[in-house]
This record gives C-alpha cells, sequence and structure tokens, in this order.
C-alpha cells in the first residue's frame, strides 16, 4: 500500500546515519542488533508502560469481527505499537462505500474479501507484527468453532446483531477474554467492555502520596534521627539535613505538646511550618540564612502526614473472596493478594508493605544515602514477608514456587496501594436490566450523553425488528423517527421509567436516524485511537479500562464513561 | 442517506476547500487520512524532518525503508496509494522559509497545525493572524492531547498567554557547582558539542572563573576583564583535543582530575557544599574485559563502567568525525547510540565526582533529549478531533468550536474529553493585540544591540527578522534585516551609544509575520540569575471581536510546548500561572459544572525529570 518512492531521494540532513551505515557502539550479536532497533522504534512508548508492558504487548494476540473503519483504525494503533498477532474475520466482499471511509480497503479491490485486503494493508504497518484472516461470517465461525475465539487475548467487534452479539459475548466471559465493542454510528462513538475480571498492578494514579510512614516511622530510621542533634551541627551539616528528618524532629516535639497528636487541622499545620521555619539558621546579623531543606520540610507538611490507610478499593480486594479462598486455579494476582493481606494482618499490623522509594531532596549525598539504604531495606524485609506467605501459598496448593517471579512480586509490592479490580457486567445483565448508574445517570441530567446509550439501544432493537437501521432509506426517514420513539418509549416502560421519554428530544430522535448508519471517518479515527488505547489498558494491565461504556459525542465533543 | 456530513452543500465546501497542513508527524500522519477519507481534496503539506526509526511506533504513513526521507514527501505518497484522487502537494521545507508568506497564507480556507514545537507555532500563528486564516492548534504528549481553534479578532490567539520559560540553569552551576542530575547532563551535552559539534561561547564546559560565588569583592567590570584573559588564554577545547587525538584517557584526565583540581582551587565555593573529588583514568581503567553493552540500558554503571564507555563512545564518535568533511561536525542526536552513551557516561562520572545520584543510559535519554513519551492512540484521537473542528469552521459553525483537552483518565465527572469555550483575545497580547506596546527594562549601558535582536526580539518576541526604528523623530534605523545594511550597523555596541535612553521607544517590525510593536524601554542595573532584560509590562486595544457567539469565559490552561530537540508533538497542558484565580469554565451541562468547578486541579509534572513540564488536568 505504501508508496513507491522512485522519485524520492533521502534527505541531506540525514541526521540518522550512523546507525545505517556504522558499526555499533559494542560488538553487539545479531540478535541484540535486533533488540537495540526495537528499542529504538519503541522508545517513545516504553517510557509509558515499560519494557515488561512491551512484553504483554508483543505476547498478546488480538481479534477483529467485522472490517469497519473504526475497527481497522483501532486495529492499526494495536499493530504500531507492536502487538504479537491479530486476526480478522469477516465474510463479506469490499463495496465502493466501504473503500470510501476506510484507509485499509483498497479502492482497487472492489469485490474481494474484507478481510483478506485489509488484513495484507495492516501487517504492513509492522513488520513485527503477524496477521491472519478468516473470509467466513462471524456467525457461521461461532456455529462451527466457538473455540476459535476463547484463545485470544482480546476481541474487538464492530456493531453485530444482537443475536450474535449475545452469542459471543457469553462465549467469551466464562472465558475471561475481554470483549471490546466498538463503533461509530452518524456522530456517536461507543465502546463497550465486557471483562468478568481485570486485575490492575499498575494503575499510574496521577497523585501518588510518597510512602514515608511518619506515623509509623521504621525503627532504623528513628535510630538515624536521634543520632542527629542538629543544634550542633556545622553551617554546612545543617543546611544539608534531608528535610524527611527535619520533618521527624519536628514532629516528635509537637506530639509531645499535644497528646501524641500530628498537626491536623490547617490552623495547626500552619503553626507546625511556622516552628520548622523558625528553625532555620541565622547569621550574625540576624538574617535568616537560605536554607532550602527547611522550606522543603515546610512544604510537605500538607503531604507528609496523611495517614497511612488501606484506600477502600483496595481493602474491597482484600476481603474479596478470590482474595480469602485461593485455590490452585487462582491466578497470581489473587494469590499474591492472599500474601499482602496475611502480611497486613500480621507483621504489617494494618499497614501495606513499605514502598521503598525516596523522594528527592536537599543533602548531601552521605545522609540521602543513609535514609536510601533505610527505606530500600524495610521495603525488602515487608517484600520478604509477603515473598513468605505466597510461597507457603503456592507449596500448600501445590503449584510451586516457582509461579511467581520475583519481579511480579516485587511490582505487586510497591503497587499495593494502588491495586484494582474492574469487574464489568456482562452483556447478559445488561440487557435484562439497565444498571442503577445508567438509570441515574439518564434521568438526573437531560443533557447528559446517556441519552445516545439510549438511542443507541433503540437502534439494535430497531434492527433486530426491521432487518436494517434507520434512516437508511431518504423516503422512510420520517417514519424511521417515529419508529424509534416507539422503540425508545418500550425500552423507557422496560427499565421502569416510562416518564424519562420526555427526556428524548426529537432533534436527538432525527439526528441519530439522519446519520443512516454511516460511519464518519473522523468519528472512527477518534474511535479507534481510544478504543485501542482500553485494549492496551487491558493487554498490559496498567492503567484502568473504562468501566463498561464510553459514549462520544462529536456534535458537541464530549465523552461519558457508563457503568452500563 | 441524509447524514449531516454529507449535505451537497457542505461536502462541497469541504471537496472545495484548500487546507494547508503544516507537520507531517505522529498527529499530521492521522490527519492527512483523516482529511482524504472525510472528502478534502486540496491538501499542502509542509515538514522539514526526515525520517526516523523512533517514529515508526506510530508515525503509520512510514515504514522501515523510508528511514531518512522526507516526512512530507513520504506521507502524500503513501496517502495517494490508497487515495488517488486527492489533490496534496507535500512540500519537504521550513514553515520559516520567507516564500511561505501572508500572501502564500492567504490562499488557504483553513490552516491545520501539527507541529512538535513552539517557535513554529508562534510562527504559523502570526501568519494565520496576518492573513486572517483560521487555525487548528494541536498537540499530543503521551496520554495527554489537546485541540483548539484560532481566529483572528474572535478567539485568544495561540501566543495570548505567556510562554512558560524553559527552566534554564545558571551558567555558573553548570560549570562549576553542580547539584543535580540534570546539570550533569547539561554540562555533557555541552562537552559534547565543544568536542565534536558546533562550538557554542556559551556552552563552555569548563571551570568559571568569574562566578560571583568564587570572586566576592563583586567588582563586575573586573570579573569580565579576567575572563577574558582567561578565555583567551585558554585554547578552544576543540582544538586541544584535536592536538591529542581524541586520546581518551588524556580527556578523561583533563575533565575530571585536572578541572576539578582547578575547582578545588577556586576555595569559597567549597564552604557551603561538599567539594568534588577528582578521579584519575589510572584509578578507573578497568581490568575487566566484559563489554558495558552486555548491561540494560535501564540499569545504573559503575564508576569503573561508564569509563570505560566514555573511552569506547570517545572513540567512536571520533572515528564519525573523521568520516566528516575537514570543517564537519557531529549533532547530538538522542537516538545516535555513541552520542547518548557518551552523554551519560560523562554525565555520570561528573555526578560521581560531585556526590549526585548516578543515572541510566535510559533515563539519561529522557532528561537529555526532553523525550516527550508518544503514542498512537493519542495522535489518532487528536487527528480525529481537529477534523471535527475542521469541519465545524468550513461549515461556517465557527462558534461551535471548542478547545478540547484529552486527559489519561476518566475525571470525576467520568469524562476523558474536556471541552472548554474559546476565550476571547486578550486585550494585552503583544501579538495579536491592535497596536500592542511591550515595556522592558535592560541596562542602557550594557545591553547590546545584538542582545536586543537575538535575545529579545527573535528569542522572546519570535520575530525572525526584525528591523527596529529609533521612535525619536528622525526615524533612526536601529536594526534592518536588510542584509546588506546590517554591515554598517556594530551590533555589540550597547544601546546607550545610539543616544537610547531612560524612556525611549523602539518600533519593531518584522516583514514576513506582518507584525509590528512599539518597544518602550527602563533603564536598569539590578537583574537576577544572568536575566539580561525583564518585561515590565504589556498593553494593547483588544482585536475588534467579529463574533457574539463566543463567550466570554474565561480559561486559565493553554497549549504549551517544551523547547525539546527534535521529537514529535509535543504540547503540553499548562496552567497559566500568571492568572491562577481565573477558573476554567465548561462547556457542559448546570449540573456537571457544579461537580467540576469542585473537582480540584492538580499540577503534575510530567517528565521525571523536567520540572519545567507541568501537567493540569
Amino acid at each position: 500500500m505504501l508508496a513507491q518512492l522512485s522519485q524520492v531521494r533521502p534527505a541531506k540532513n540525514l541526521r540518522f546515519g550512523f546507525f545505517q551505515q556504522g558499526p555499533l557502539c559494542f560488538d553487539l550479536q545479531y540478535e541484540s542488533v535486533q533488540m537495540a532497533e526495537k528499542e529504538k522504534k519503541y522508545d517513545r512508548q516504553l517510557r509509558l508502560w515499560g519494557d515488561h508492558g512491551q512484553r504483554d504487548l508483543e505476547n498478546a494476540s488480538v481479534c477483529l469481527i467485522n472490517v469497519t473503519a473504526t475497527g481497522t483504525e483501532t486495529l492499526k494503533n494495536l499493530i504500531l505499537p507492536g502487538i504479537g498477532n491479530f486476526t480478522i474475520v469477516d465474510g463479506g466482499r469490499i463495496s465502493g462505500q466501504d473503500a470510501g471511509n476506510n484507509f485499509f480497503l483498497d479502492p482497487e479491490k472492489i469485490g474481494e474479501y474484507k478481510s483478506k485486503v485489509a488484513m495484507e494493508l495492516l501487517q504492513e504497518l509492522n513488520p513485527d507484527v503477524k496477521g491472519e484472516y478468516v473470509e467466513e461470517d462471524v456467525s457461521q465461525l461461532l456455529e462451527r468453532t466457538p473455540q476459535f475465539f476463547t484463545g485470544f487475548s482480546v476481541v474487538i467487534s464492530g456493531s453485530l446483531t444482537l443475536t450474535v452479539l449475545k452469542k459471543l459475548a457469553a462465549l467469551l466471559w466464562p472465558h475471561k477474554v475481554p470483549l471490546v465493542v466498538c463503533l461509530s454510528y452518524g456522530f456517536l462513538g461507543y465502546i463497550r467492555i465486557a471483562v468478568e475480571e481485570h486485575a490492575v498492578i499498575e494503575s499510574h494514579p496521577d497523585n501518588a502520596h510518597e510512602d514515608l510512614r511518619l506515623d509509623d516511622p521504621i525503627e532504623d530510621f528513628v535510630k538515624f534521627c536521634d543520632s542527629i542533634d542538629l543544634e550542633s551541627l556545622d553551617k554546612k551539616d545543617h543546611s544539608h539535613t534531608p528535610y524527611l528528618i527535619i520533618l521527624f524532629k519536628y514532629l516528635q516535639t509537637w506530639k509531645n505538646d499535644h497528646n501524641g497528636q500530628v498537626p491536623n487541622t490547617w490552623k495547626e499545620k500552619k503553626q507546625f511550618k511556622a516552628a520548622i521555619l523558625a528553625g532555620v539558621r541565622k547569621n550574625a546579623e540576624g538574617v535568616p540564612e537560605d536554607e532550602e531543606n527547611y522550606d522543603e520540610a515546610a512544604k510537605h507538611v500538607n503531604t507528609a502526614f496523611v495517614p497511612n490507610k488501606i484506600p477502600p478499593e483496595l481493602k474491597a480486594i482484600l476481603d474479596d473472596h478470590k482474595c480469602l479462598n485461593i485455590t490452585d486455579s487462582s491466578s497470581n494476582f489473587w494469590i499474591l493478594a492472599n500474601g499482602l493481606r496475611q502480611f497486613v494482618q500480621n507483621e504489617g499490623s494494618g499497614f501495606l508493605p513499605l514502598r521503598g522509594s525516596l523522594p528527592d531532596m536537599t543533602s548531601d549525598s552521605e545522609r540521602y544515602v543513609k535514609l536510601q539504604n533505610i527505606y530500600q531495606a524495610k521495603a525488602a524485609h515487608d517484600m520478604q514477608i509477603v515473598s513468605n506467605y505466597v510461597s507457603h501459598a503456592c507449596s500448600s496448593l501445590g503449584c510451586g514456587n516457582g509461579r511467581v517471579s520475583e519481579r511480579d512480586l516485587k511490582r505487586f509490592c510497591r503497587n499495593a496501594h494502588f491495586l484494582r479490580v474492574l469487574r464489568t457486567r456482562s452483556l447478559e445483565e445488561e440487557y435484562k436490566q439497565p444498571s442503577k448508574a445508567v438509570i441515574d445517570e439518564f434521568t438526573s441530567d437531560s443533557n447528559s450523553d446517556a441519552l445516545w446509550y439510549v438511542l443507541w439501544r433503540a437502534v439494535e432493537m430497531f434492527y433486530t425488528t426491521h432487518g436494517k437501521y434507520p434512516g437508511i432509506e431518504d423516503e422512510e426517514l420520517e417514519m424511521d423517527v417515529s419508529r424509534m420513539k416507539s422503540f425508545v418509549k418500550d425500552l423507557m416502560k422496560s427499565w421502569g421509567i416510562p416518564g424519562a421519554i420526555e427526556a428524548v428530544s426529537d432533534d436527538s430522535l432525527q439526528e441519530i436516524c439522519r446519520c443512516g448508519a454511516a460511519e464518519i471517518h473522523s468519528v472512527a479515527a477518534y474511535m479507534g485511537g481510544v478504543a485501542a488505547q482500553e485494549c492496551i489498558k487491558l493487554i498490559t494491565g496498567q492503567y484502568v479500562p473504562v468501566s463498561g461504556a464510553y459514549i462520544y459525542n462529536g456534535l458537541k465533543s464530549t465523552s461519558l464513561t457508563l457503568a452500563v | 442517506m441524509a447524514n449531516l456530513c454529507m449535505l451537497p452543500e457542505m461536502k462541497k465546501s469541504v471537496s472545495d476547500s484548500k487546507v494547508f497542513v503544516v507537520g507531517a508527524g505522529g498527529i499530521g500522519c492521522e490527519l492527512l487520512k483523516n482529511l482524504v477519507l472525510s472528502g478534502f481534496r486540496n491538501i499542502k503539506v509542509i515538514d522539514l524532518d526526515t525520517i526516523d526509526v523512533s517514529n515508526l511506533n506510530r508515525q503509520f504513513l512510514f515504514q522501515k525503508r523510508h528511514v531518512g526521507f522526507s516526512k512530507a514527501t513520504v506521507a502524500k505518497e503513501s496517502v495517494l496509494c490508497l487515495c488517488p484522487t486527492a489533490n496534496i502537494t507535500a512540500i519537504h521545507d521550513s514553515i520559516f522559509n520567507p516564500e511561505y508568506n501572508m500572501q502564500y497564507f492567504k490562499q488557504f480556507d483553513l490552516v491545520m497545525n501539527a507541529l512538535d514545537n513552539r517557535s513554529a507555532r508562534n510562527h504559523v500563528n502570526r501568519m494565520c493572524l496576518a492573513a486572517n486564516v483560521p487555525l487548528i492548534e494541536s498537540g499530543s504528549a503521551g496520554y495527554l492531547g489537546q485541540v483548539t481553534a484560532i481566529k483572528r479578532g474572535v478567539t485568544e490567539c495561540y501566543e495570548c498567554r505567556p510562554a512558560p520559560r524553559q527552566k534554564s540553569f545558571p551558567g555558573c552551576t553548570i560549570r562549576n557547582t553542580p547539584s543535580e542530575p540534570i546539570h550533569c547532563i547539561v554540562w555533557a551535552k555541552y562537552l559534547f558539542n565543544q568536542l565534536f559539534g558546533e562550538e557554542d561561547a556559551d556552552q563552555d564546559v569548563s571551570p568559571d572563573t568569574a562566578d560571583p560565588e568564587a570572586n566576592e569583592s563583586g567588582d563586575n567590570s573586573k570579573v569580565k576583564h579576567q575572563h577574558a584573559q582567561v578565555d583567551a588564554e585558554r585554547k578552544s577545547t576543540r582544538e586541544w583535543a584535536k592536538e591529542n587525538e581524541y586520546n581518551p584517557s588524556k580527556i578523561f584526565n583533563k575533565l575530571f582530575a585536572h578541572d576539578i583540581r582547578y575547582l578545588l582551587s577556586m576555595d569559597k565555593l567549597w564552604t557551603k557544599r561538599k567539594p568534588p573529588t577528582p578521579v584519575d583514568w589510572s584509578e578507573v581503567e578497568s581490568n575487566s574485559q566484559t563489554s558495558v553493552s552486555e548491561k540494560d540500558i535501564q540499569s545504573v554503571l559503575s564508576l569503573e563502567e561508564n569509563a570505560m564507555l566514555f573511552s569506547e563512545s570517545i572513540q567512536n564518535l571520533k572515528q564519525k568525525l573523521e568520516n566528516e568533511d575537514e570543517d564537519g561536525i557531529l549533532v547530538w542526536d538522542k537516538d545516535d547510540t555513541p552520542a547518548l552513551n557518551f552523554a551519560a557516561s560523562a554525565a555520570n562520572i561528573r555526578a560521581h565526582i560531585f556526590g549526585i545520584e548516578t543515572k541510566s543510559i535510559f533515563d539519561v535519554k529522557s532528561m537529555a533529549g526532553n523525550i516527550i513519551p508518544a503514542i498512537a492512540t493519542t495522535n489518532a484521537i487528536v487527528a480525529g478531533l481537529i477534523v471535527m473542528q475542521a469541519l465545524c469552521i468550513l461549515n461556517k459553525q465557527f462558534d461551535k468550536c471548542k478547545s478540547v483537552f484529552v486527559r489519561k483518565c476518566v475525571n470525576p465527572a467520568k469524562k476523558l474529553l474536556v471541552p472548554c469555550c474559546l476565550d476571547p483575545p486578550k486585550p494585552d497580547c503583544y501579538v495579536c493585540a491592535e497596536k500592542p506596546e511591550i515595556t522592558i527594562a535592560v541596562n542602557i549601558e550594557t545591553f547590546t544591540v545584538a542582545e536586543l535582536k537575538d535575545q529579545f526580539l527573535k528569542k522572546h518576541l519570535g520575530m525572525l527578522a526584525p528591523d527596529v526604528e529609533i521612535l525619536d523623530g528622525k526615524g533612526t534605523i536601529l536594526i534592518s534585516s536588510d542584509e546588506e545594511d546590517s554591515g554598517s550597523f556594530d551590533f555589540d555596541r550597547p544601546l546607550a551609544d545610539f543616544n537610547i535612553i531612560n524612556g525611549s521607544r523602539l518600533r519593531a517590525d518584522d516583514f514576513l509575520q506582518n507584525y509590528d510593536i512599539i518597544i518602550n524601554l527602563t533603564h536598569e542595573t539590578k537583574f537576577e540569575n544572568e536575566e539580561i532584560f525583564k518585561v515590565l509590562e504589556q498593553t494593547g486595544v483588544a482585536q475588534q471581536q467579529k463574533s457574539a457567539d463566543v463567550s466570554a469565559t474565561q480559561d486559565n490552561t493553554t497549549v504549551n510546548n517544551t523547547n525539546n530537540d527534535d521529537d514529535d508533538d509535543i504540547c503540553i497542558l499548562e496552567e497559566n500561572v500568571a492568572s491562577p484565580e481565573k477558573k476554567r469554565k465548561l462547556q457542559q451541562s448546570p449540573n456537571h459544572d457544579d461537580h467540576n468547578s469542585k473537582a480540584k486541579r492538580r499540577k503534575v509534572s510530567e517528565s521525571q525529570n523536567d520540572s519545567s513540564v507541568l501537567i493540569i488536568d
């Protein structure tokens, strides 16, 4: 598909010439040359999900059902960062209209199988990724070899008839294969993720507090602090005492004066800050010296005393029946969670294993390294205890000690505070009765984009009854609008909120019919980006996927996530 | 079928429109595809850059065999393969080229930026203001993205909000008293240029004898004098290295033993600091033969390993330099292995000497290259949003345009996208206001014409080729962009030599950008940290508002960009520290508004290294 560059010559300012011509810096084996090249190609994304995220991606196999522009855009965004392989299932052949809005259907190949053509063009994007295709309709394949679908890491599907969609979802659910339904319909974009359970170790929160344990200080840390007398330090050492030590020392004094309480209120914290800043050395003329470490100490008063509690999401994980009752078929996540729970209950006395990292601070390297060693040693110590629980659990379950790698254990302990488990409702449940979230969102806000979820459900009902989408034929547009309205009415009635029909404006019904099921490329491109991002989250187990549905309103550039 | 997008008149306005895509990188590739598949037929795309391996994880119109070719050209060819009916012109050139003047911009109905750096964004902003063509500005950084529309007299321009200053380090911190890893990394990059690259007097790496801290007398003229003398005595580092045939052990000893001992002799520096420990080559010369390359680039190397890497990379770079012409130079590139290894090892050895934490090669790469992570998905999202805005603009519905932010994760109001109303132009914007004036303080006795031109007019105001006239009633020309004339000006003379006094007014004009501004000068002698000018005030008259549809709401987030080397698609969503009291107004239903205003705004430092990069959600 890509350009045959007959008339293009390399540009003169070739900044990257070395890699092509010269020897590499070191004598690398062929394999490591390939590795180095991969590292270069993926450099910008490794910085987001790391080598291990990349490895998960490279081991992933993804299935796309039905070649739509949204579907191929999604696959494109998964192939570029380097999934292992993909398979496209579609029994249809290319029409002129398909090729018009899909970059991966060659207009010169009208009449050929969509699955084959799209697979070939997509594969060209990245030689590291293997592509396959099945030129058979999904419904036949589901009938003939259902096990075909259960081996994938993720199954992505465009719009399917309700019968087929429900069948597919019911097949994947017990096999724990995530299903990502993803489509664009006029200016509406819709993604639905169905996964029984998805555990996230690295949720990458963007507001994580440091784990400093000033409320439950490490024994060696206390000793170290006690060995330092701020008053007797010379000028240089005084201004290079890590702020953590300063905070701790002033905290001891404060607690002595306040019945063992840490400064809690804004006013107390303000007083505490003032006390710290009063400790700054003064020169002969009584002018305070420039001591950055004291400024840092004062600055961190607000965050450093956040009590070390187990967050509610984590509490729920530790109390989950899967955590309490591990078996030899439990996933590593639950075996680790079980070890973590035992640690918290016993040695941790209510606290998590120490994270072990220290923030940057003004300090001489000697004392910083000493602090670092204290925190790291404690973290390693805590981790060892968790490790012992895990090994013990593994051997008593008869599943061997090698099951959980040290690396995984370490990552788990470091991220213990941020663990997440996502469980969406199944499609079966969704179509049986709406979630409370949907009802609340839809009935409490007449401007909510939840409206489009309702309309999409009505479109599905329309299709099931009429075998076509509303608004496909211009002359039936008005009739389709009123048909749609009655489907919405039925839906509202079945949800037990018949009055909510008032919230569905005629304009919105017009709009959804007017688009005539067309896929607008820019909406498809947008949705392809969002859906691929969700797939990457599901594949790497990093970052938290949307819990249920994602709705995009291209008319207003708004979006909504909804636990459907 | 009666799709909105396919209404005949809409379809025609799209296919008849002429659009200009500036940049064919991560967003540019996606955008070109989207435009063509949305029915755009007349597209010009410009990009100066060539394709690099690290582009291939997202710039899907390029493949490995295209590495080294022009991005614009390959992008065009790749799109045409599948959409042969489109009329695409690819331009492999710099957008700063005067050929692309106001007249050139006027041919377009719409300009779309898919750029990676602030100076080009500034320039296109001015060209679009001058030509009165709507502009869609966009950017992405990791999972974050932003799209916004700009129209003269209707919305804020790209420069209505002050740019955050790139964090810079005082020269003496870099040369004499580093205290953080980044100081050593900056030093190592300077060193690379001194040894192999383009020499720059501002990038000296040897001990700075003029450090005010080392000379507490504080007599400025004396310091300057001393400085000049030392400079004259010292051969350029490049000459010295050449004479010594780039012998690694000699270079090592000069930098890490001799220069450090010299620094130690400046004892005033070390009264409050921990003094550095010099390292001799003989101490670190490794007995082991294991190659450093077997180490993971993510691991932290020992001093000995760094020394070995230093030596190996010097030999490699020397080889490369010899392959160049007589006056050839190497350009530091974070994606070039020997260059990166050189900088990483030199920075780490220096860090070791000063008792600073050492970093892995991977981390050094981030810090040195100011790398902003970039992925296919965010670019796809952003490019999709651009086209939605483009359709609004061509459909004459500018009032429906928004500034849309793409977040990393769902916010408390369950949104991944945050659309905001566009703000009206800022009356005191020094770019888009009518009759803009700016008041700056400089030391008229020492501030030279060259500094006015390079540091203030070009670097601060973003002019390309300024002309400056003194408003003294005689129309004295201070700076002329006309090269033939420029010989007659003594650029090294201070402003005072041209009868400029406290309160003098200048008119600076950039012909290409069709942009002029009055500069009021105030005399001032005290400056902090190597600053040579201070902006005191900006005034002007807001452009006439042409549309009442754009609500007058405030928004204190803006598109911004760090000044990085050559990366794609960087754009940072940034809090405007100048107006923290203003709250962003969300374009949402009332109850969501309520919800959002309560949501706390957080600042997060994006890359672990660069604290000047702030993300706001």
